[in-house]
C-alpha cells in the first residue's frame, strides 16, 4: 500500500516537472503587470498632453502617436531586458521569439496603414478628407493591436487573448457608431487613444499585479 | 498497482535529464543547443550525450547550419519521438489512476 502510494507520489511529481518545463519551453513568463501599468501610464498622459497641447493638425497627430509608441516600446523592452537579467535568463528567449513574430503582422501593417494616412495628410493638410482619415486611424489601431495581443496570447497567460478582444471589439464598436456630433474631431481621436492604450492597459496591468502576485506566492 | 504498467515505462526517456530535453521540446517546434543547454543547465558534454541517446533512439532529428557565420544545432522532436512522450505520459497518469483506484 505505502509502495503504491510512494509510485502514485513519485508520477504526480514526474508529471509536475514536466508540466512546469513545457511551460517554460513555449509559455512567455515575464511579469506583464509593470509593463502593462507603464503603458497605462504613458497613454494617458500622452492623451491628456495631446488634449491640452491641442496637437491638431492630421500630420502631427500621427507624428505624436507614432512618438508615444516609441517611448512605450522602449520602455517595455527595457522592463523586459531587466527581468530577464534579473532571473539570469536570456532576453530573446524562444517564448519571447514566438510572441515578437505573433505580433509583429498586425503591427506592422498597422504601421504601414499610418504611413499612407501620413502622405495622403500632407499632400492636402487642412482638408476635411485627410481629417476623417486621422479619425479613423486610431480605431484601426486599436483593432489592429487587440489582434496583435490577440495573435501572441497563444504563447502568453490566457488573460492576454482576452484583452485583444477587448481591443477588437471596442475597436469594432466604435466603428459601428462614428464620431459623435458634439465631438471635437481630434480631441476624440485623443480621447480613443487615452481610452485605450491608457485606460485599458492600466486597468489589466493592475489587474495583472493582484493576480500575478498570487500566483508567484502560491 | 498493476507492475506491467511501470515496467512499459520507456527507458530511453526514463531518465530526468532526457525526459527535461523532451518536454522542452514537446512544447516548442525546435530549440537550439545553447537554448537547450541554458534552460536545464546542462553542461555541454552531458547534452551533447542525451541528445546522441534520443536521437540514436529516433526521438531527436538534430539539424546544423550557420546563422551569422557561427554554426548552429538545433534539435527537435521526431513523429516516433513525440509518440514515445505521449505515451509516456499516458503511463504516468494510469500510474496515479492505478494507485488511487487501489
Amino acid at each position: 500500500m505505502q509502495s503504491a502510494l510512494m509510485e502514485s507520489n513519485w508520477a504526480a511529481e514526474h508529471l509536475q516537472v514536466i508540466r512546469t518545463l513545457m511551460e517554460r519551453s513555449a509559455l512567455y513568463r515575464r511579469a506583464l503587470a509593470p509593463i502593462m501599468i507603464f503603458n497605462g501610464v504613458v497613454g494617458l498622459a500622452a492623451a491628456a498632453l495631446g488634449w491640452t497641447l491641442k496637437v491638431g493638425s492630421p500630420r502631427v497627430f500621427i507624428f505624436f502617436w507614432a512618438g508615444v509608441g516609441v517611448v512605450a516600446l522602449a520602455g517595455s523592452f527595457l522592463l523586459v531586458r531587466r527581468q530577464a537579467l534579473k532571473e539570469s535568463e536570456p532576453f530573446w528567449s524562444p517564448p519571447t521569439r514566438r510572441v515578437t513574430q505573433a505580433l509583429l503582422p498586425p503591427l506592422v501593417a498597422g504601421l504601414m496603414i499610418s504611413v499612407v494616412v501620413l502622405v495622403r495628410a500632407g499632400l492636402v493638410a487642412g482638408q476635411h478628407d485627410n481629417l476623417a482619415a486621422v479619425l479613423w486611424l486610431p480605431l484601426i489601431w486599436v483593432v489592429l493591436y487587440g489582434c496583435a495581443f490577440h495573435a501572441a496570447g497563444f504563447f502568453m497567460p490566457r488573460g492576454m487573448r482576452m484583452f485583444g478582444w477587448a481591443f477588437i471589439i471596442g475597436g469594432c464598436g466604435l466603428f459601428a457608431a462614428g464620431v459623435p456630433a458634439w465631438a471635437r474631431p481630434l480631441d476624440y481621436a485623443h480621447g480613443v487613444m487615452g481610452c485605450f492604450f491608457g485606460g485599458l492597459h492600466l486597468a489589466y496591468g493592475v489587474y495583472l499585479y493582484f493576480t500575478e502576485h498570487r500566483r508567484n506566492a502560491t | 498497482m498493476n507492475p506491467d504498467t511501470f515496467l512499459q515505462l520507456d527507458r530511453v526517456i526514463h531518465e530526468k535529464g532526457r525526459l527535461a530535453i523532451l518536454s522542452m521540446l514537446a512544447a516548442s517546434p525546435e530549440l537550439s543547443f545553447t537554448e537547450l543547454r541554458d534552460a536545464l543547465t546542462m553542461t555541454d558534454g552531458n547534452l551533447t550525450t542525451h541528445i546522441r541517446t534520443l536521437q540514436q533512439a529516433g526521438y531527436l532529428s538534430v539539424t546544423k547550419s550557420f546563422q551569422n557565420n557561427r554554426p548552429l544545432t538545433t534539435c527537435s522532436l521526431t513523429c516516433a519521438g513525440r509518440k514515445a512522450f505521449a505515451n509516456y505520459i499516458n503511463l504516468l497518469e494510469q500510474i496515479i489512476r492505478q494507485t488511487k483506484g487501489e
